[in-house]
This record gives structure tokens, C-alpha cells and sequence, in this order.
């Protein structure tokens, strides 16, 4: 039976019958409707603003996640993966977005939702937290959450600045590598010294001064140090008028947070402890918090 | 006996853990960063088939993963105890958890699991296999009873008493008498599975194992206690003791099995007027034979917990085998269909082929085999039991997979600023000493007088020591190099000196006169040069360590060629292996890295042999050739 015959399939595809009718008919009804559904479900639900928690390994960024969601800690160990999670205001902070709300508005219970990202802090896998920087969807802020007894001691000091020199040029850098002039939504740090309630501890102010001296001494050594492999090993072109970027003003002199300021990063350091003997003190984190939703 | 038992989540939340004897968080802690994050022990399955271990100051861990739901089932016990049922534990948690929790731990955005009722199940778990351990062993002298240590001893002991204790606990919470479920003991717990412990012990298994399970069948409940276990034994003996204290009382010297009955509806008696007191009565006497009720619940909570086992397991095997019979073709076009679209559970065969594509792209890179063979299976560990995301094939989902193995690989674990290094020896007032090996010819002397330069650059005073003795025209190579950089860095304000005492002397002394020299002359930084060496010949290895612990480097840089192959993995072990226990080396200098365009696969190579990172690259003729490395750029070249 060839393909023009009259009882052939084709011929009966293409011929006004009503079992075909009601097949196309079927399928151009039924078809947008699994597509839609497909999609529909596909799609993320809304997106809530995210802040990114980063910091050396045993900081206690998972134990503050554990507590944002839980209202009590965790028993937490080394973190080898991310980890979102959806997380509320405690009732008494108010987001800054609905100062005039009333407490019963369905609006002002929508924004004090956020997600709360939580990158592991080992060396070998920074690049959870990295790649969230450079391009970041709906970050409003980044906790550094750093163990003010272990700024104390030099080792200690030494990766925590190294870590928050790398975060905030990556801030730098998608300020000053923006397409627009007038450049892309702020990211504010909040550099949150935990652990106050050890005795070793630094207080706030002594962690922002060392972090400080700490990380102008990184930028310094950077800027001695050896240039990437990368043109030399038959990389791209673009490495080679790629100018490497210094943190801060030039990378000159003393550096202090307050030259972030000028790419749209504004850093404060606050103390605070998850753990503790008596309570858990983080409430001027979810203050900070609070003033970016 | 079993200290500690925890259940985390990748992210590090501990889900579900339990205790018998306290252990520190940093042991768990240690097993990720050595085994997951830092792949410094490979989990190898031992010849046995059984899991890999980590040891921790005197604490064995093992562990086995739920990669897809990102869960880890850690068991920490005393090393020095020996138990034989921890694989089937593990495996049967993990089961257990995912059939109980698996929809809870697919949510997104949430680190909350509802576990609370998951410790019955746990300990149910524990008895039953250790009861069958028991009862199996009695043949072999069983371990427990040889006390290692007092501490064992303790720990022992607490784990057994725990369950009575546990039990009293649960009874008032809950309403119905039921629950008073006889803690079993060894003799009403029925093995599960058979088949691990028996193949230990197969002499003693026929009699006891066979009459009790026909007794679960039949379920008559005031059958003769059939172990032999020694606990069981020793257990006896106590609860003989409350028996006889009570028929006394009911039926003057009557004592044997029609007694038993009688005692048994009496029992459920007391239980309904359920006071606090009969409790403690009763529940040692429930240890050796059952209330109809108590039975009832038990077997309930095994079935549910064998089902659930099972279910895991036909899982498991499914898809595994996933193409049996003459459906085979419509699976394999739905397999086609998938590799395609996406959303494919991976298994081994599927990532065989693959695989094998990437490596043979890995050996083509110069990555040794060794190494090659290593980031496969890490890949496969990683992706075994996955589903492809949605439109990605295999192929990308390996390469993906490979470039994060890579970057995870290359990514220094420590920072590796050398400026800041010096800075903070030179600071506690002595020079900073630098020594580099390596075999011969790969250019140790070239790269040497490199990081003079980059040194000079940033005002350092450095004094080089020539400590090749050995091969003549070594000391007058540095003399020139020394003579060079002299004239360079006139402006750049450093300041270098050559130390030299000829030929033939024993290198290791000339290095330790040259960090004494130094520290007088104020110097900063020492650089020694040392005599290539073959990296297999132990005579010329040996004399290495006396050298570290002269000269008393504060790093040892090994120089590597780009060039070498296969070779480079016994290179790097063996130079890291020849300075003596608590020594090894801090670095890899790869030479040559010009001359290899994008076959950079030497570096993986060494890497992933030692652990140890890459700190410099040479990449040029010239004394400014040397890089630091960019990871990203050697992965994209390697995947390329």
C-alpha cells in the first residue's frame, strides 16, 4: 500500500474525518496546557532577597542558619555543600521597606521573609561563595561571619582577611566592571564577629581594627606578589590589558572600610554570639538584616 | 561498643545523632575535611567488601552517604572494639532514614528534618544486630568480653544497660500498655539478614538461629530461651533470680514452665493496673519470654522496619539492573530519550563508557594514570545515584563534574603567600630558609635564582647556598646566576650573596652553616640549592632527611617538569616520603610549562598524589618567568 492509496495512513491524517478532528483538536487544546503546566512548575516561585552568609570554616555560619530557622541552634559540623533555607524576622525587628505597616498586614508579614545562604568555608570550596558573588540574583547583603577569638591569633586573622579581601574586590569589581555608569545595586557587608561570649574573644570595635591592618597587608603582598598563570599558559588575549585591580583607593596605604563606600559597599562590623552560656546574643545581626529588607 | 551515631546533612546540620559515650564534634569534623573535602584517604573498599574506616585518635569512624539526598551516616566507635556489624548498620539505617524521611529532605529552602521518632527504629536496629552478633559468635571467643581498656569496659556497660533504662522512659509517655515492648534480648531478636555475621561464624548457627526463627513463625511465646550467648546467659541468671523471688510468693516451690503461663497472664494483670512500681517488676522478667501484647508491637515495628528496608533494597536493585528482559528495547529508548533530555538516574554502566572517554582525554593531557583513573572514580563516586538535570547529557554532566573535581583538587587548601611568610619568620628575628629538590635536570637551579629575583624585587636580602656538591660546575651555575642578579636588582635595592665551600662536603652541613651565617650577617631569606637526586635510587633519598633536620627549612619546594608523564606521581611521593616522618614537602615547583602548551596535566598529576599545592610556575627563560597558579586557567586547559 503506497503512501497515496485512499485508505493509507497519511490520507486518512490529512482527510477531514472526525477521528482526526478530534485528535488535533485533542492536541491543540491539551498541548499548551502541559506545556503551561510544565513551566508553571518549572519556575521558581517568587524570588526573595537573599543574603549570603561566607567566612573561614568554623565561623558558625551554619549554627547562625540553624538559629535564624529554628530559633534554636543546631548541632552543626564542616560544611561541604550550600544550603538554602527560608528564614523569618524575629517579631521584634521591623524591615526597614515597611516602617508604616501595620504588624496584621499580609505585606509587612511578605517582607519580613528572606533566604538565607549558607556556603561552606573550607579553602577548597570557596568557589559556592565566589560564583555567588559575581553574579549575584537578588543578594541584598553579605554576612561575614568570622570568630572574633580566632581574629586574635595571627593564623587565624591571616585567612579570615584573606577571605574578606577576595569578597569585598569581587564587590569592587562588579561595581567598577558594570555595563551602566551609574553602576549596580548596592551589596552591603555586615562583617558579624561571633563568639563574643568566650573569653579569648576580641570586642567589635578591636575585630574592625585588626581586620583592617589585616587586610592592608594582604593587599600589599598581592600587589608584590607574583601575576597569574593565566596569559603565560595560552589563556586569552583579554589577560593581557586586563589590569589587575586593587582593593580600595589605589590599593595605596592604609586600607579601612569606609573606602568601600565609594563602590557602593558599605561595611559594619557588630558583635554577637550563637552559642553561649547565657542565651544567644544576635539580635543587632537581625537589626542589620532588617535595615536591608 | 558504639559511642556515637550521627546523621548530617551535607551542609553540615546534624539531623539525627546519638550518643553513648561522649566524642568530640572535631572527629566528625576531621573525617569530612580528610576524606570529602581534602580526598587525603581515599575510601577504598577493603578486600572484604566492607567500608572504608577513618581513624581519629583512638576512634574509628565509618560512614556511608545518601549522595543524591547530600546525607552522610557516620557510626563512631573505640578503635580498639572490634565490631563486625557496623556495615550492616549503616546500611540499614541509611535505608531506614530515607524511607522514612526522603520526601521531607527533597524540600527546598528548609534544613528542618522531623526526625524525633527515629530513635526507636535506631535502637530496634542496634539489638537486632547485635543480638545476632551475639548469638552468632558464641562459637569464637566473643570481644566483648575481653575488656580492652577501662574505658571500653565503661562504654560497654552503659550501652547495655541503656535500653531497659530507655524503655522506662518511654512508658509513661505513652498511653497504651502495649508499649511496655520488651526490650528484647538476644534471644527474641531474629536476624534480618542472615548472611553477614553467619559467614563468620557458620559452626554455631544451625541449632540456635534455625529454632528461633521457626519459634517468630509460630510465635508461641514461652519457648526455652535457645542462645547461648554469653550475655544472654549472664542475663539469665539475674532474671531467674526476680522469677523465682515472685512464684514463691504465688505458688510456694513451683517454679518450672507451668508457671510460666500463669505469670504471664499475671503480668498483664499488673500492667493494666499499670503502677510505676510493677513496671521495674516486670520488664526484666519480658526479657525472657514475651506478653502476647508486647510481641505484638514488637513485631509490628520489625515489620515496618524490614518492609522499609526492603523496599530501599528492591530500590537499589531495580534500577541497577534496570534492563532485564525483552522490554529491554522500550527502556533503552526511553535510556536514549533521557541521555537527551535529561532527568536520567546515572548508574555505573551508564557512566562506563563515558568515562572512559575522559580518561583517555586525561591521559592525553599528560595526566598520569594513576591520577587520571582517581578523578574518574571520584567523579563517579560523585555522580553514581544522580539524575541529570534537564537537558544535559552524560557527557556534560561528567565534564561538569570533572571541572569541579579538578578545581577542588588544584585549590590550595592554606594560603600561599610567601612575602607574608617571610615577613612573619623574619619577625621572630631569624631568616627565613627556603630549600628546593628535585630530580636531575628538571631546573632547580633556574627556578632557584627565579624566586631570588622575585625576592630581590620586593627588597629582600638573600644569601643562595650551594648545596650541590656533587656535580661540578654547580657552585660556579649559581656563582653566575648570583653575579646576574647582582647587577639586576642594583636598583631594585635588594641584596644577594652567594655561600659556597666547594665540592665534595656534605650538603646538609654547608646548609646548616649557611642559616648560621645568615642569621649573623642579617640576612632574610636563605635559599639552598640541593644535588638532583633519582627519586627511586634509596641511597641518594636517604641522605635528604638528615638535610631537614639540619638545615631546618621553613619550606621545601620540589621542582617538577611539565614534561614528565606517568612518572610524576612516583616523583612527588617519593620526595615527599624522603624527609622522614612529620616532614614533607610544602610545594611543587612545575618547570618547563611553556613547552608543554595545554598538556598541563603533570600538575593534577603531583597534586593529587600528595595533597600537596603548586606554588610557583615557570613559564620562560627569564629570571621574571615565574607565575603563581591559576586554576580556573590550568582546568579550562585541561578540559579543553
Amino acid at each position: 500500500m503506497a503512501w497515496y492509496d485512499k485508505d493509507s495512513w497519511l490520507t486518512a491524517a490529512l482527510a477531514p474525518t472526525p477521528s482526526t478532528i478530534a485528535l488535533t483538536l485533542f492536541v491543540a487544546l491539551v498541548l499548551p496546557i502541559l506545556v503551561h503546566l510544565f513551566l508553571y512548575r518549572q519556575a521558581a516561585p517568587t524570588a526573595l532577597p537573599t543574603f549570603v552568609l561566607v567566612g573561614p570554616s568554623g565561623g558558625g555560619k551554619t549554627a547562625l542558619l540553624t538559629l535564624a530557622e529554628r530559633k534554636t541552634v543546631a548541632q552543626t559540623h564542616t560544611s561541604t555543600a550550600p544550603l538554602a533555607i527560608e528564614a523569618l524576622l524575629p517579631s521584634d525587628v521591623v524591615p526597614a521597606s515597611s516602617h508604616y505597616r501595620a504588624p496584621g498586614d499580609p505585606a509587612y508579614e511578605r517582607a519580613r521573609r528572606f533566604l538565607l545562604l549558607d556556603t561552606p568555608g573550607h579553602g577548597k570550596l570557596r568557589h559556592f561563595a565566589t560564583t555567588q558573588l559575581i553574579n549575584p540574583t537578588n543578594v541584598r547583603g553579605i554576612i561575614f561571619v568570622v570568630d572574633a577569638a580566632s581574629v586574635a591569633e595571627e593564623a587565624g586573622l591571616n585567612e579570615a582577611a584573606e577571605y574578606l579581601h577576595d569578597v569585598l574586590l569581587a564587590l569592587q569589581k562588579r561595581y567598577t566592571g558594570a555595563p551602566t555608569s551609574k553602576g549596580p545595586k548596592a551589596i552591603p557587608v555586615l562583617i558579624a564577629a561571633n563568639k563574643l561570649d568566650l573569653f579569648t574573644a576580641l570586642p567589635p570595635h578591636l575585630v574592625r581594627i585588626q581586620l583592617e591592618r589585616a587586610v592592608s597587608t594582604v593587599r600589599k603582598s598581592r600587589a608584590k606578589g607574583l601575576k597569574d598563570s593565566g596569559v603565560a599558559l595560552g589563556g586569552e588575549d583579554d589577560g593581557l590589558d586586563q589590569e589587575r585591580e586593587w582593593l580600595g583607593e589605589g590599593g595605596e596605604g592604609h586600607f579601612e572600610f569606609q573606602h568601600m563606600e565609594e563602590v557602593g559597599t558599605g561595611v559594619v562590623v557588630k558583635g554577637g554570639n550563637v552559642i553561649g552560656g547565657d542565651g544567644t546574643d544576635v539580635k543587632s545581626w537581625f537589626e542589620w538584616i532588617g535595615a536591608q529588607l | 561498643m558504639l559511642d556515637s551515631f550521627e546523621i548530617l546533612h551535607t551542609s553540615g546540620v546534624v539531623l539525627w545523632s546519638r550518643s553513648y559515650a561522649p566524642v568530640g564534634a572535631h572527629i566528625i569534623n576531621s573525617l569530612i575535611r580528610d576524606v570529602f573535602i581534602e580526598e587525603r584517604i581515599v575510601p577504598q573498599p577493603d578486600d572484604a567488601g566492607q567500608r572504608p574506616t577513618y581513624r581519629k585518635e583512638g576512634h574509628t569512624l565509618k560512614w556511608t552517604a545518601a549522595k543524591d539526598l547530600g546525607l552522610i551516616f557516620v557510626a563512631v566507635y573505640q578503635s580498639l572494639v572490634h565490631l563486625t556489624w557496623i556495615d550492616k548498620l549503616l546500611e540499614n539505617i541509611r535505608a531506614l532514614f530515607i524511607g522514612l524521611y526522603g520526601d521531607q529532605l527533597k524540600k527546598h529552602h528548609t534544613s528542618v528534618v522531623n526526625c524525633d521518632k527515629f530513635g526507636p527504629y535506631f535502637e530496634r536496629q542496634i539489638q537486632e544486630l547485635e543480638g545476632a552478633n551475639d548469638g552468632a559468635s558464641s562459637a569464637t571467643p566473643n570481644v566483648k568480653l575481653t575488656p580492652p581498656s577501662s574505658a571500653d569496659n565503661d562504654s560497654a556497660e552503659e550501652s547495655a544497660l541503656k535500653p531497659p533504662v530507655l524503655q522506662q522512659q518511654q512508658q509513661p509517655l505513652s498511653d497504651t500498655s502495649a508499649d511496655s515492648t520488651p526490650i528484647p534480648t538476644p534471644d527474641t531478636s531474629r536476624p534480618t539478614t542472615p548472611a553477614q555475621s553467619h559467614l563468620l561464624t557458620a559452626k554455631s548457627r544451625p541449632g540456635a538461629k534455625l529454632s528461633r526463627r521457626d519459634k517468630k513463625k509460630v510465635a508461641v511465646g514461652n519457648s526455652a530461651p535457645a542462645s547461648s550467648g554469653d550475655e544472654a546467659s549472664a542475663r539469665r541468671k539475674g532474671k531467674a533470680l526476680a522469677k523465682k523471688n515472685r512464684t514463691w510468693t504465688e505458688f510456694g516451690a513451683d517454679e518450672e514452665d507451668p508457671s510460666l503461663i500463669l505469670d504471664y497472664s499475671q503480668s498483664d494483670l499488673r500492667d493494666d493496673a499499670s503502677e510505676a512500681e510493677a513496671l521495674e517488676e516486670i520488664n526484666p522478667e519480658s526479657w525472657g519470654r514475651k506478653t502476647g501484647k508486647g510481641q505484638f508491637v514488637l513485631k509490628d515495628l520489625d515489620d515496618e522496619m524490614d518492609q522499609i528496608i526492603a523496599e530501599q533494597n528492591a530500590k537499589k536493585g531495580v534500577s541497577s539492573q534496570a534492563s532485564g528482559i525483552v522490554g529491554s528495547s522500550l527502556g533503552a529508548i526511553g535510556g536514549l530519550f533521557r541521555n537527551v533530555v535529561g532527568g536520567k538516574t546515572l548508574t555505573k554502566e551508564d557512566l562506563a563508557k563515558s568515562l572512559k572517554g575522559m580518561e583517555e582525554h586525561l591521559l592525553q593531557k599528560n595526566v598520569a594514570r594513576e591520577a587520571a583513573v582517581r578523578l574518574c572514580e571520584s567523579v563517579e563516586r560523585d555522580l553514581v545515584g544522580l539524575k541529570t538535570g534537564n537537558f544535559t547529557t552524560i557527557e556534560s554532566t561528567i565534564r561538569t563534574s570533572m571541572e569541579k573535581a579538578l578545581t577542588k583538587i588544584l585549590t590550595p587548601t592554606s594560603s600561599l603567600d610567601l612575602l607574608r611568610e617571610i615577613q612573619a619568620v623574619n619577625g621572630s628575628g631569624r631568616p627565613y630558609v627556603l630549600s628546593i629538590v628535585g630530580v636531575n635536570g628538571v631546573g632547580k637551579s633556574t627556578n632557584l635564582s627565579k624566586i631570588a629575583f622575585f625576592l630581590l624585587q620586593n627588597h629582600h636580602r638573600v644569601l643562595i647556598a650551594a648545596a650541590d656538591t656533587f656535580r661540578s660546575g654547580a657552585v660556579e651555575q649559581l656563582g653566575v646566576h648570583v653575579r646576574n642578579l647582582k647587577e639586576l636588582s642594583k636598583r631594585e635595592g635588594g641584596e644577594v650573596d652567594l655561600f659556597q665551600k666547594g665540592y665534595g662536603l656534605d650538603a646538609a652541613n654547608i646548609a646548616a652553616e649557611a642559616v648560621t651565617f645568615a642569621a649573623k650577617n642579617n640576612f632574610d631569606v636563605v635559599l639552598i640549592d640541593t644535588a638532583g637526586r633519582r627519586h627511586n635510587d634509596q641511597r641518594l633519598m636517604s641522605s635528604l632527611e638528615k638535610f631537614g633536620k639540619l638545615a631546618k627549612p621553613d619550606k621545601i619546594l620540589m621542582v617538577g617538569e611539565a614534561l614528565v608523564g606517568t612518572d610524576s606521581v612516583a616523583q612527588a611521593r617519593n620526595f615527599n616520603a624522603s624527609f622522614g616522618p612529620g616532614r614533607g614537602l610544602d610545594g611543587f615547583v612545575i618547570s618547563k610549562c611553556d613547552t608543554v602548551g595545554d598538556m598541563v596535566g603533570t600538575l593534577v598529576s603531583m597534586v593529587h598524589a600528595t595533597g600537596i599545592p603548586v606554588v610557583f610556575l615557570g613559564v620562560g627563560q627569564h629570571y621574571a618567568d615565574l607565575r603563581g597558579l591559576n586554576v580556573d586557567n590550568v582546568c579550562r586547559l585541561l578540559m579543553s
